[in-house]
């Protein structure tokens, strides 16, 4: 029986880095209005890049630079060489994110091989808490996710740039009146999305292991996610992220291991045909 | 259309006439009579390869007929072939029912679907429909995965025990074992879903559902019900595409998550849809039989590439990801309406239409956004 400790720690950690998953994928879809499929595959491009620089230098520190560096610029490359000439059909959109996800898949196939990579935890040893002994690596996956998700909360909120976003994300027209260059903001909110998909990558990686399709998951229950919290909602996805690695975890624990990440997508559903616009969806949505 | 006066209504010998018809018209009917004379100067295994395709071309167009016309686009339309395949399948296993009873049954199971995932798309529109259509097939997965006693999980009902495949009728051969006789009936189960598909989209009906694409408000407004059309689509979808999934099944394929259920087989299908063509249902066809044939070819060529020393057989299905991905961006409206449209630009040129761009050919346009990209790309201005 795995104790109420493993699973509450399990459930802090993974609620956190799913919360990075799911703001990025959140953020692109309350700007852009683009529904990023391959953002799954951008956690697999940060997880692969931060495997390869560690087996280069031999610094894990460099590798997890490196995730957020590559992860960012090839985020960026997809905007700029794909999206954006095609921004204004959704149906475009999603089916051409699908095959960019499908080909950095087979990129990583044939290039690392399929079988399952260890990247080296952040932080060695382990922690004991209340008799249970926990890896200091979850401990710190956890401090680091919650710094970045308070330091995206401090972006948007205080910087010209964050509330820039904020302001095109709630309507692009009224934010091109206060001469704000919506271009701009694209471009940097995917740079964004796809740097904290890369380190949530590395993260997942440095307490499970690395394979071709492990962003498959985290993308399937960021849908649920971010419906959940209501799309375009940043404040909504944390608390999203929390709900469904809370329902995930205690399917797994209680049910069965084999119906992981099937709760969410049930959820996910259920959400959408019952109340479309989430918990916290946003009132003001611009046709 | 009420407004046709009694000249323009044409009989059926007009309509069927193949020397009244136009070139594009007349090109497809050569290739209908093609498929049939092929398996006589192929080898068998090439039979096997055209069923197969063909019954993926029948996939393609039980999408394109709800999703290309009503416009709304389901990403998951493996459903419909893994409900209709797994439930015959499973008839036969678990029950006996002979194969060519249990794939009707099969496919009314998969027109229930049909119904089942046609009744959200009234309610939740665009981007949210698809995120559901994306994910009900992999809750399928996983609840096939949960019970293997009876699906066999991941590796399919080989797993739990064998399925029959189609039994002889009369002096025509199994064709569960004889690639021909197959072949014959895969292409017989394509052309039902062509002339069905065809026959409704070219009627009123079609012109409905076309109409539900562009302004579904409107249609509303003339007094019809756009919520029965969209409904109906979406049953005859999942019929044709279930029926297809049970035939292909006992004959030419197996009855497994990746060959109907998987994620990639529903975004393979789009693809070739938006290859040959959305909305046209031919062009569905055409983008069918050409996107498995091409993936066929390249997963066989052994040519071993210089500089990375990898065999092209191996990384195929990365190259053709790539090659996908070039089509969808310089080719978006499809092969089949352009090929169409430049036919009729070429055979019925109008005179005194106004020009937008000065009378440029499509090819010069497209070299001209070339180097306009180009140039932007290294910080010039866009013309």
């Amino acid at each position: 029986m795995v104790s109420a400790i493993t699973i509450a720690t399990n459930v802090l950690m993974l609620g956190a880095l799913y919360s990075l998953v799911a703001i990025g994928f959140t953020l692109i879809f309350g700007v852009g209005g683009v529904l990023n499929l391959s953002h799954g595959a951008i956690i697999t491009v940060g997880a692969y890049s931060a495997y390869a620089v560690d087996a280069a230098t031999g610094s894990i520190v460099l590798g997890a630079i490196a995730a957020a560096v590559i992860s960012g610029a090839f985020s960026l490359a997809l905007y700029k060489g794909l999206i954006s000439k095609v921004r204004h059909n959704p149906v475009t959109v999603l089916i051409l994110t699908l095959v960019v996800a499908i080909v950095v898949e087979q990129l990583a196939l044939v290039v690392f091989g399929g079988e399952e990579l260890l990247v080296p935890q952040l932080l060695g040893g382990s922690i004991s808490v209340l008799g249970d002994s926990i890896q200091a690596n979850r401990i710190l996956v956890f401090v680091l996710s919650w710094v970045l998700i308070g330091g995206l909360f401090y972006f948007v909120d205080r910087t010209r740039t964050g509330k820039a976003i904020l302001a095109t994300s709630m309507s692009d027209k009224g934010a091109a009146l206060a001469g704000i260059d919506s271009e701009q903001v694209y471009t940097y909110t995917w740079v964004l999305a796809g740097a904290l998909a890369g380190l949530a990558g590395l993260f997942l990686a440095s307490f499970q292991t690395a394979n071709p399709l492990m962003g498959r998951n985290p993308l399937l229950l960021s849908f649920a996610i971010v419906v959940l919290g209501g799309l375009g909602s940043i404040r909504g996805s944390v608390i999203g992220a929390y709900l469904i690695s809370f329902l995930d975890q205690m399917t797994i624990t209680f049910l069965s291991e084999r119906l992981a990440g099937v709760s969410a997508l049930v959820v996910l559903v259920l959400v959408l045909l019952v109340r479309p616009k989430g918990l916290f969806g946003r009132e003001l949505v611009e046709e | 259309m009420s407004g046709q006066t009694q000249s323009d209504l044409k009989s059926w010998g007009d309509i069927l006439n193949p020397v009244e018809m136009q070139r594009h018209q007349q090109v497809g009917l050569l290739g209908i009579v093609a498929l049939f004379v092929l398996p006589l100067v192929i080898p068998a295994i090439y039979a096997i390869y055209l069923s197969s395709a063909l019954f993926f071309a029948t996939f393609v167009m039980s999408w394109d007929f709800v999703s290309g016309y009503t416009g709304e686009i389901s990403f998951g339309h493996g459903l419909f072939f893994g409900v209709g395949g797994y439930t015959s399948g499973m008839l036969n296993l678990h029950m006996g029912i002979d194969p060519w009873i249990a794939a009707p049954i099969g496919a009314v199971a998969a027109g229930i679907a049909g119904l089942l995932i046609g009744f959200p798309s009234l309610r939740v529109q665009g981007p949210y429909f698809s995120l559901i259509t994306l994910v009900t097939p992999i809750i399928l997965i996983s609840v096939f995965r949960f019970f293997p006693d009876l699906t066999g999980g991941e590796l399919g009902l080989v797993s739990v025990g064998t399925v029959e495949k189609f039994s002889a009728i009369g002096p025509i051969p199994s064709p569960g074992f004889d690639p021909y006789s197959g072949y014959y009936l895969a292409l017989f189960v394509f052309l039902l879903a062509l002339v069905i598909f065809v026959a409704i989209t070219r009627s009123d009906a079609g012109m409905v559902l076309t109409a539900i694409r562009a302004d579904e408000i409107s249609v509303a407004a003339t007094g019809k019900n756009p919520a029965k059309f969209k409904l109906f689509a979406f049953v005859l979808s999942g019929l044709v595409g279930g029926l297809a999934g049970a035939m292909y099944g006992h004959s030419v394929g197996g009855f497994n998550v990746s060959e109907l259920l998987a994620l990639i087989i529903s975004i393979e299908v789009i693809v070739a849809a938006i290859l040959g063509g959305i909305g046209t249902i031919t062009g569905a066809a055409i983008g069918g039989l050409f996107f498995y044939l091409l993936r066929v070819f390249m997963r066989n060529i052994e040519f071993t590439i210089p500089v990375v020393n990898v065999p092209v057989g191996e990384i195929y299905f990365l190259l053709f990801g790539i090659v996908t991905l070039g089509f969808l961006f310089y080719l978006p409206e499809g092969i089949v309406p352009r090929l169409v449209g430049e036919w009729r630009a070429r055979s019925e040129p109008q005179a005194g239409e106004a020009v937008a761009d000065g009378g440029k050919s499509r090819g010069e346009r497209i070299v001209e956004e070339w180097t306009d990209d180009l140039r932007e790309l290294f910080g010039g201005e866009r013309r």
